[in-house]
């Protein structure tokens, strides 16, 4: 349109380019319209399929919006997700932890703080009095659940360490990391004796310490 | 460490969200579609209805029987068309156009605010009143430089609003009818001035503009607003040009009577049969079919005229920011709503000359009788709301056409503003004045539709094939001459 830029053999070239219907503008404005208008129709009309991929949004009747409006809606994460860790329980109740310090010792970060307690009267001898995580410090690499003989350490929770507004807060104790589904494993019967007392009797100490959490 | 604070207690808590799948919301999909357009359809219906029955009441404390324009008629409409439709529609039209333009790019829009009790995003509806409130309680902040000049920096935003408010007094929601005993119309202003009065009133919203740039005391504000005043006045001769064909159609620059040209008359609806107006026995006599190229010339510099993107030099954010840019508060407000209600008031106009203003086409006549039959002697009445409904619904459409054009295309420089104004639009308006002339000194109206149809079929063939072929391939031997207004624009 402009011939002040003739002279330039790019300009000239571009305006060579250009065909007179396509200079007019008209067409070009329409079919950016239309293209507009599809997708205002197809958004307006098609229901929302939120729960495939977002490549696969593109079947007949679904609307193009990708959005997922997160505090509302939220997406599972991937199965192999590393998510938030757990203690994971036995069918009783008491986590599978044994105390072994594997998974502090694995640590990277350094955020696995364990005591180690010992039972009276189980076959199990040591459990953790203590057990707490520093979500902050946590790299989220998995190596302590590599490193569990006892498969007692997971990180299956399929959700993320959650914001919190003070430091200690992100600190997670025993009770508040011993949680979901109880695991049993074949090798574990081996590890169920009769308890030591009906050998030789102690007393009435029954149950032995006090186990925390549950 | 509080008991409420500690760890376990947090994970307990609801504030750590666990993941829940999304539902398919396939289910009801089809119930809302359905349900959604009736709600749509019957609001519309009752606000028609509404409107006309409203200035019924007006119009029945005056004493004058037969005859529109009466004092307290006037009050009614002015309450019930620019109060009551123009500025909710123009509130609502803000929230449309973030929401529709979220559609149009595959986005969700706006959908946090809520309402108190109710947890749903209402379509983003409750964000209307977030940004009022916004508006109403923000600071209003006027800087040094601008507070030497309070009175011209206060005046640029009442005189960018006002104008634009006042518009729509001319335009012709509905025709003269007897409604329920009392002959009135949905229109505040029955003059013989017509669309004068808007072209008169447009050109004082250039003062609002100007008058913004200047007393801001700030060199971006005075560059917007230098570019606004030169956009507005350079459109205004186009804008004014691009009508006269209309009025050459019709014999007269009352939109009312525009508007009741293109469909038949209460009596010829009454009277039944077929539309008696309609040009070769089926094309109705709208504007757009006699004057194609000009409609779309109007919407154009009409879209240039308010300063909408894709016209919007005056207020590129990134580089001037706009005229604007000093004022705050509700004063920012005025300028924007302005904007809006500008758009509703063009979306009016063009509905009024071009897409047949209330008349509904072809089925009038058939409806009316059918009406008559449900409500005996009252089929016109009852037709007049649907007319009123039918006017709204193109109103929307045209606004519906201007926000695509704004999400759409990209905004233009400002030397190409002014060359497709000066050197394209300007001198296609000229000639197209040149042939609708000869085509009514020719044949009248029907002459007039004869070309335009053939100005159609050319349009529709230069968008369908031609621009396609290669530079090589000259233009002109494509059969096109018929589109006699490509000419000017291809120097």
């Amino acid at each position: 349109m402009d011939h002040g830029h003739a002279e330039s053999p790019r300009a000239a070239q571009d305006e060579q380019e250009l065909t007179l219907g396509e200079k007019l503008f008209l067409r070009e404005t329409i079919k950016g319209m239309a293209i507009v208008a599809r997708h205002f129709w197809k958004n307006l009309f098609g229901f929302r399929d939120n729960t495939t991929e977002v490549l696969d949004r593109k079947g007949t009747g679904v609307n193009l919006v990708t959005t997922i409006n997160y505090p509302e809606e939220q997406k599972p994460y991937p199965p192999g997700y590393r998510g938030m860790h757990r203690l994971v329980p036995r069918v009783d109740g008491r986590p599978r932890c044994v105390a072994c310090y594997m998974c502090a010792t694995a640590c990277p970060a350094q955020c696995i703080y364990i005591e180690a307690g010992e039972y009276d009267d189980q076959a199990i001898e040591k459990y953790p009095v203590r057990f707490e995580i520093d979500e902050l410090r946590c790299i989220v690499c998995g190596f302590c659940v590599e490193a569990c003989p006892k498969d007692a350490i997971r990180m299956d929770t399929g959700t993320h360490a959650p914001a919190v507004l003070s430091r200690p807060l992100a600190v997670f104790d025993k009770e508040a990391l011993l949680g979901g589904a109880p695991v049993e494993l074949s090798s574990d019967s081996m590890t169920y004796r009769a308890p030591l007392k009906t050998v030789a009797p102690m007393g009435s100490n029954e149950g032995g310490k006090k186990m925390g959490g549950h | 460490m509080d008991a409420t604070l500690t760890p376990s207690s947090r994970l307990a808590s609801s504030d750590i969200p666990t993941a829940v799948p999304v539902k398919r919301t396939v289910g009801n999909w089809f119930g809302w579609l359905i349900g959604g357009w009736a709600m749509f359809f019957a609001f519309l219906f009752g606000l028609s209805a509404t409107m006309l029955g409203v200035v019924r009441l007006f119009a029945g404390f005056d004493e004058k029987k037969n005859s529109v324009g009466g004092t307290w008629e006037g009050v009614g409409n002015i309450l019930i068309l620019m109060l009551v439709f123009v500025m909710i529609l123009a509130t609502l039209l803000t929230m449309a156009d973030r929401k529709w333009s979220a559609m149009m790019q595959d986005r969700v829009g706006p959908n946090r605010a809520r309402l108190p009790g109710i947890d749903s995003p209402l379509a983003g509806l409750p964000h209307i009143i977030a940004d009022v409130l916004k508006m109403l309680f923000k600071e209003d902040f006027i800087s040094d430089g601008a507070a030497r000049q309070k009175l011209l920096f206060n005046l640029g935003p009442l005189l960018a609003f006002g104008p634009a408010f006042c518009l729509f007094a001319v335009i012709p929601m509905s025709p003269e009818v007897f409604f329920f005993g009392k002959r009135i119309s949905l229109q505040v202003l029955h003059v013989d001035w017509g669309i004068l009065y808007v072209f008169a009133l447009a050109s004082i919203g250039v003062f609002g503009t100007a008058l913004a740039g200047w007393s801001s005391d700030n060199k971006f504000a005075l560059l917007g607003g230098l570019r606004a005043s030169a956009q507005m006045i350079s459109y205004e001769v186009t804008l004014g040009l691009t009508l006269v064909g209309a009025f050459i159609a019709y014999g007269s620059v009352r939109l009312d009577v525009m508007s009741e040209l293109q469909g038949a008359t209460e009596a010829a609806i009454r009277i039944g049969g077929s539309d008696p107006t309609l040009f070769f026995g089926w094309l109705p006599a709208w504007g757009i079919f006699m004057q194609p190229l000009a409609a779309i010339f109007f919407l154009t510099a009409a879209m240039a005229e308010i300063k909408r993107t894709p016209f919007d030099t005056p207020e590129g954010e990134s580089e001037i920011i706009g005229y604007y840019l000093e004022y705050s508060g509700l004063k920012s407000g005025l300028f924007l709503i302005a904007e809006y209600v500008e758009t509703v008031v063009v979306a009016g106009i063009v509905t009024a000359i071009f897409l047949g203003g209330w008349h509904l086409p072809w089925i009038e006549p058939a409806l009316c009788s059918v009406l008559d039959g449900l409500w005996h002697g009252n089929g016109a009445a009852l037709l007049a709301i649907f007319q009123v409904m039918g006017f709204i619904i193109k109103v929307l459409l045209v606004i519906w056409v201007m926000f695509l054009a704004r999400w759409a295309l990209p905004r233009f420089r400002y030397d190409q503003v002014m060359h497709l104004g000066w050197k394209m639009l300007l001198p296609a308006s000229l000639a197209n004045v040149i042939i609708s002339a000869a085509a009514y000194l020719a044949g009248g109206r029907e002459a007039m539709a004869m070309v335009g149809l053939v100005e159609i079929v050319a349009f529709v063939g230069y968008v369908a094939f031609w621009g396609k072929k290669p530079a090589a391939d000259a233009p002109d031997a494509h059969g096109h001459a018929a589109d006699p207004h490509a000419a000017p624009a291809s120097h």
